[in-house]
C-alpha cells in the first residue's frame, strides 16, 4: 500500500501527522514533505487513518497490490501554501 | 430583520430569511445555542442568498455544504479573500495579512509566519501553556467553588499565551480583551473606536520594536525580509492587526462553549474526567460542534457555482458552524459524539488560508480541558444564572457561571 501525496492541496492542517508522525513527515512550516509514501506492513491501518483525516483531501490511499514505490519528483511547494 | 435590496441577478426563490446576525438565536440570548440554531440552514437549498449577513449589513451567498465550502475556499482565483473586513470599519481598504491577500502575494507572507506557529513550535510552547492553565485554575479553586469561566479562565488563559507570543505584557490583557469585544460585538460607534485603538497600538509597537528590538513577534516582523526587501509600514500593520485580533477572542469563545456543553452533559463530563486520554479526540468533536467563525470571500468574476448565479463582487459566506452540521459530511451532525472518528471538520477553514493559529488553538483547548477537568470536580451551570450566547461574525458566550459546590 502507498499514500499518494497531492502536495499542492496540502494546507498544513497536520492532521495526518497528528495520527501518525512517523509515517507523515512535515517540513518546518508544518506542511507534508513531497513524495508518495510507501507504507510498511503493519502500519497500513494507521496510514489509512492518517490519510482519511485530511480536511483538504490531499492524501490518497493506493491499495493496488501492484503499486510499486516510485519516488515522486521532488518539487517545492507552490507559492500558495 | 433588516432587508437590503437583493441584487437583480439573484433569483427570488434563492433568497432566504436567514442571517448569522439577526436570525433567531443570533442576537444575545440567555441559554442560547447559536450553533444548533444555524443548523436550520440545511433544511433548504444547499446554496441560498441572505440579504443581511455581514457585520456591516451586506447580503451574501450562503454555502451550506462542507464539500462546496471546500471548493470555494480552495479556489482563491474565483473567490478572493481581499475584502478589507477590518479596515472597512475605518472606511479604508488595506488588507490584513496574510488573510486578506490572495495567492501568489499571499504565499511569501504565509511562509514567513508559518514556522512561528508550526506543529513543532507549538509542541515546544506546551509546557508554558500548561503552566498558565494550572496557575489560573489553582487561583480559582483556592478561594471559590464557582466562577465566571470567561472572565476568570478562558480569556486570561488564551489571551495571556497570545500576548506572550506577541511579546506584550499581561497587564494589558483587560484592555485588549475590551477592544476585541467592542470590535467583534460592538455597535457602529464602538467598532471604529476599537479599530482605531488597535491600529494605533500596533503602529506604535512596530515603531518601538524597530528602535529597541527584543525577542518577540513584532520585532521579527519589522526585521523580516520577503523577496529581498523589508516589509512596508502597511504590511507590518496588516500582519500585526490580524495576529492581534485573531488571537483575542476565538479560542476563548471555543473553550467557553466547550465547558458550557460539558456543564450541561454530565455523562460526557465524567467520561472525559475519568478517561482523560479521550480529550484529544473529544476536542475535535467540540471544534466541529462549536466553531466560532464565518469566512467571507468575494467573487472575482461571474460564475455559476453549483446552481447559484454568483456575480463578480458578490460576497460568499462559508460559515464553519454550518459546514460542520452538514448531514452529507457528518452522520447525525446535530449530535455531539465525543468519540466521533474521521472528523474532518471545517473549524479552521480550508484552502491556503487555513487558520495559521490552528495548531496553537488546538493545544490550548486540549490543555485547557485537561487541566480544568483534572482540577475541578463535577461542575454545572450555576443555579439561577444563564450564560448569554450570540451569533455574528464571531460567535460568543458570556456570563458562563460554573458551580462545583
Amino acid at each position: 500500500m502507498r499514500i499518494i501525496v497531492h502536495n499542492a492541496k496540502c494546507q498544513g492542517h497536520a492532521r495526518c501527522w497528528a495520527q501518525a508522525p512517523d509515517i507523515f513527515k512535515l517540513d518546518d512550516d508544518g506542511y507534508i514533505l513531497p513524495g508518495d509514501i510507501q507504507v510498511a506492513e503493519g502500519e497500513q491501518l494507521l496510514a489509512s487513518q492518517g490519510a482519511r483525516s485530511c480536511p483538504e483531501r490531499a492524501l490518497e490511499v493506493d491499495r493496488t497490490s501492484a503499486a510499486r514505490f516510485e519516488p515522486a519528483a521532488m518539487q517545492p511547494r507552490t507559492g500558495e501554501a | 430583520m433588516a432587508i437590503n435590496p437583493v441584487p437583480d441577478h439573484v433569483p427570488p426563490e434563492m433568497v432566504r430569511d436567514f442571517s448569522l446576525f439577526t436570525s433567531p438565536g443570533m442576537p444575545p440570548t440567555p441559554n442560547g445555542d447559536p450553533h444548533a440554531a444555524v443548523a436550520c440552514a440545511h433544511d433548504g437549498p444547499p446554496i441560498f442568498y441572505s440579504p443581511y449577513n455581514t457585520q456591516d449589513g451586506r447580503g451574501t451567498w450562503v454555502i451550506t455544504r462542507a464539500a462546496d465550502q471546500r471548493k470555494v475556499l480552495q479556489d482563491t482565483e474565483t473567490f478572493s479573500s481581499h475584502r478589507s473586513i477590518f479596515s472597512s470599519i475605518l472606511g479604508e481598504t488595506w488588507p490584513t495579512i496574510p488573510l486578506e491577500l490572495d495567492p501568489p502575494a499571499h504565499g511569501a507572507f504565509r511562509s514567513l509566519l508559518s514556522p512561528l506557529l508550526s506543529p513543532k513550535r507549538v509542541t515546544a510552547l506546551e509546557p508554558a501553556v500548561r503552566e498558565r492553565a494550572i496557575a489560573l485554575i489553582d487561583r480559582i479553586t483556592a478561594s471559590a467553588t464557582s466562577c465566571d469561566v470567561m472572565k476568570d479562565f478562558a480569556f486570561p488563559f488564551t489571551v495571556s499565551i497570545f500576548l506572550r507570543f506577541l511579546g506584550l505584557p499581561d497587564q494589558g490583557l483587560d484592555t485588549f480583551v475590551g477592544w476585541a469585544k467592542d470590535l467583534l460585538h460592538g455597535d457602529d460607534v464602538e467598532r471604529p473606536v476599537a479599530a482605531r485603538k488597535i491600529v494605533a497600538f500596533i503602529d506604535e509597537l512596530a515603531t518601538n520594536r524597530r528602535k529597541n528590538p527584543v525577542d518577540d513577534l513584532m520585532t521579527f516582523i519589522v526585521q523580516a525580509q520577503i523577496e529581498g526587501r523589508q516589509l512596508t509600514d502597511g504590511e507590518i500593520r496588516g500582519i500585526g492587526v490580524l495576529v492581534f485580533v485573531a488571537g483575542l477572542d476565538t479560542v476563548a469563545a471555543a473553550i467557553g462553549f466547550d465547558l458550557a456543553y460539558l456543564a450541561r452533559n454530565l455523562k460526557d463530563q465524567e467520561l472525559l474526567r475519568s478517561e482523560p486520554d479521550r480529550i484529544l479526540l473529544a476536542t475535535e468533536e467540540l471544534l466541529r460542534a462549536y466553531p466560532p467563525i464565518q469566512l467571507i470571500r468575494v467573487a472575482t468574476k461571474d460564475i455559476d457555482f453549483e446552481g447559484a448565479p454568483i456575480r463578480k463582487g458578490d460576497y460568499v459566506s462559508c460559515a464553519t458552524m454550518i459546514a460542520n452540521r452538514d448531514p452529507e459530511e457528518f452522520e447525525s451532525p446535530n449530535t455531539v459524539d465525543l468519540a466521533r472518528e474521521h472528523n474532518r471538520h471545517a473549524a479552521f477553514g480550508y484552502g491556503p488560508h487555513r487558520c495559521l493559529g490552528s495548531h496553537l488553538a488546538r493545544r490550548e483547548i486540549v490543555i485547557g480541558l485537561e487541566e480544568w477537568l483534572a482540577r475541578i470536580p463535577t461542575f454545572r451551570i450555576k443555579e439561577g444564572t444563564a450564560p448569554i450566547t450570540c451569533g455574528g461574525h464571531v460567535f460568543g458566550i458570556e456570563n458562563l457561571i460554573l458551580d462545583w459546590s
